[in-house]
């Protein structure tokens, strides 16, 4: 089992927490030290934590605790809790469903279970909350997210040293949004700011959210862009129209993540804030040159449109980060590494997993890309680790 | 021949399959009818604990039926619990995958007690 020293940012005492982190081991996941992944460092970028609005509730001011404690008396779906994770899922439920649905509720359980997989740190985005963009009232949002980020200190970082959190920003309230970011931020528990993308409006990108962008990079936090299974009438979740999840599910998550990269370009982020780390989560990665390509073709046409942008949208792109998962899983293995040259990310893809939902990745599928041992090396977890200002763990026999 | 006592016939029942260690392989052995099938408990896509999945059937339309959808083999078919990637329980393939098919043994029967070999792979069709 890896064992981590010598971490460079400065940390906060674990204090006397031990007892808000008890928890247990769910028996998912199968011991896979025969494999060889025992020795490699490993960061991901993408960890989900089972947030229900009772668990919140403690955190949250009133009157929203009121609520929080009213919607946990309410019978749960999956990820689906209305007025607390609304997913307006219309499909009927289906024989099959649910038969790999699964939620880590404590930190114990938790690294119970990235250990399992020889992950050796885990970044840490909620369940239920990535739904959270499509609230209308400011109030509540803002409410949420900092119970939200307060719990997630108090019963999950501050309880295992190798997990890290994503402060939560509000897209609804810029301001708290930014005020959370530097509160949180100032904590060597979080290494970077969770951007939800599911349903919001504008696209980030848009200059309502210079503060969080200002925020972020005061902080040097990355501000990482996560998408979730939505139908909502903005864009690009208007997909009621489409009969299966199969075709709904990529438009949510890559389709969704090109939305805001489109955004985020047009509006000359990249260029404005310019020490700003822009991370994409959940998308894979093939869609990247797509991008770049695209967008260098409009902007060599119409100059004019982004006036801010020093150099074509590609140059940017390049210099951001995009997760891995869900890994493409093309016949040929080295059409993946192909694919990642193809935007120079050998420096710039970062392993994730999105344990424990129904589509994560073992780190042995990313393994599987040819590259050289070096570069699985950087994208398994140094590149990670160097981004978020972790220091070089140390593993021991 | 290295055979592994699974248990009596009626130890094993449809849609319960019982687990045997031989070393580091994790086999299940499940009935169907009045046969048995035996496979690795890994999953060929990330090698996932596929035998601990459901069991349940699958949907499919053809030509034949008009590409209305119907809901086929039930008992039939195992789903990995780690990504649902769908197997059939009677040949280990795949259903409509890429040639993956599950890790089998041969499974025999005498006296009534069920045993696996675990030296050799299963010819299965």
């Amino acid at each position: 089992m890896p064992i981590l020293t010598g971490l460079l940012r400065r940390r906060q005492s674990v204090g006397d927490l031990q007892s808000s982190c008890s928890g247990y081991s769910s028996g998912w996941v199968v011991d896979t030290k025969v494999l060889g992944l025992e020795d490699l460092l490993i960061v991901d970028c993408d960890v989900h934590v089972h947030d229900p609005p009772e668990a919140l509730a403690p955190f949250a001011d009133m009157p929203w605790r009121r609520s929080m404690e009213h919607l946990g008396g309410v019978k749960q779906r999956y990820l689906d809790i209305p007025g607390y994770a609304t997913s307006l899922n219309i499909d009927p439920p289906f024989p099959n469903d649910g038969v790999n649905t699964r939620h880590v509720t404590t930190s114990t359980q938790m690294r119970d279970e990235l250990d399992a997989m020889h992950i050796d740190i885990g970044v840490l985005f909620p369940d239920n909350l990535l739904r959270m963009a499509v609230f209308p009232q400011t109030d509540y949002a803002a409410a949420l997210g900092r119970a939200y980020n307060a719990w997630l200190a108090e019963k999950w970082v501050r309880c295992d040293r190798r997990l890290y959190g994503a402060v939560l920003a509000v897209p609804q309230d810029p301001e708290d949004a930014a005020d959370q970011i530097r509160k949180y931020g100032a904590m060597e528990d979080f290494v970077g700011v969770y951007l939800p993308v599911a349903g919001v409006r504008p696209l980030w990108g848009d200059r309502v959210y210079d503060p969080i962008y200002e925020a972020a990079s005061e902080m040097r936090l990355p501000v990482m862009l996560h998408s979730v299974g939505l139908i909502h009438p903005n864009f690009p979740f208007n997909v009621d129209h489409m009969t299966s999840r199969m075709t709904r599910h990529p438009i949510q998550h890559e389709f969704a993540l090109m939305a805001n990269l489109f955004s985020m370009i047009g509006s000359g982020l990249p260029a404005r804030f310019p020490e700003l780390d822009i991370v994409f989560t959940e998308g894979g990665i093939s869609w990247v040159p797509y991008v770049m390509w695209r967008l260098d073709k409009e902007f060599a046409e119409t100059p004019a449109d982004a006036p801010m942008l020093e150099r074509p949208p590609s140059s940017y792109i390049k210099e951001m980060y995009f997760c891995t998962q869900p890994i493409e899983e093309p016949d040929r293995p080295s059409d993946l590494a192909t694919m990642i040259d193809l935007f120079d990310g050998r420096d710039h893809v970062l392993f994730a997993s999105d344990w424990p939902h129904h589509d994560f990745d073992h780190p042995r599928a990313v393994m599987r890309v040819p590259f050289e041992a070096e570069v699985k090396r950087k994208i398994m977890g140094e590149t990670a680790l160097k981004l978020f200002g972790i220091s070089r763990p140390v593993t021991t026999a | 021949m290295n055979r592994i006592l699974v248990g009596s016939v009626d130890d094993i029942q449809e849609g319960h399959p019982v687990f045997v260690r031989s070393g580091v392989l994790e086999i299940a052995v499940f009935r169907l009818g009045d046969e048995f099938r035996a496979y690795r408990n890994r999953c060929p896509h990330q090698q996932g604990p596929v035998c601990n999945g459901t069991i349940t059937g699958t949907q499919v339309a053809t030509a034949s039926s008009g590409w209305v959808p119907e809901w086929v083999r039930e008992g039939r078919v195992l789903l990995c619990r780690w990504h649902a990637m769908e197997f059939d329980l009677e040949t280990g393939e795949r259903i409509r995958g890429r040639g993956e098919r599950l890790r089998s043994f041969p499974v025999s029967v005498t006296d009534d007690q069920v045993f696996v070999d675990v030296a050799s792979r299963s010819r299965l069709k």
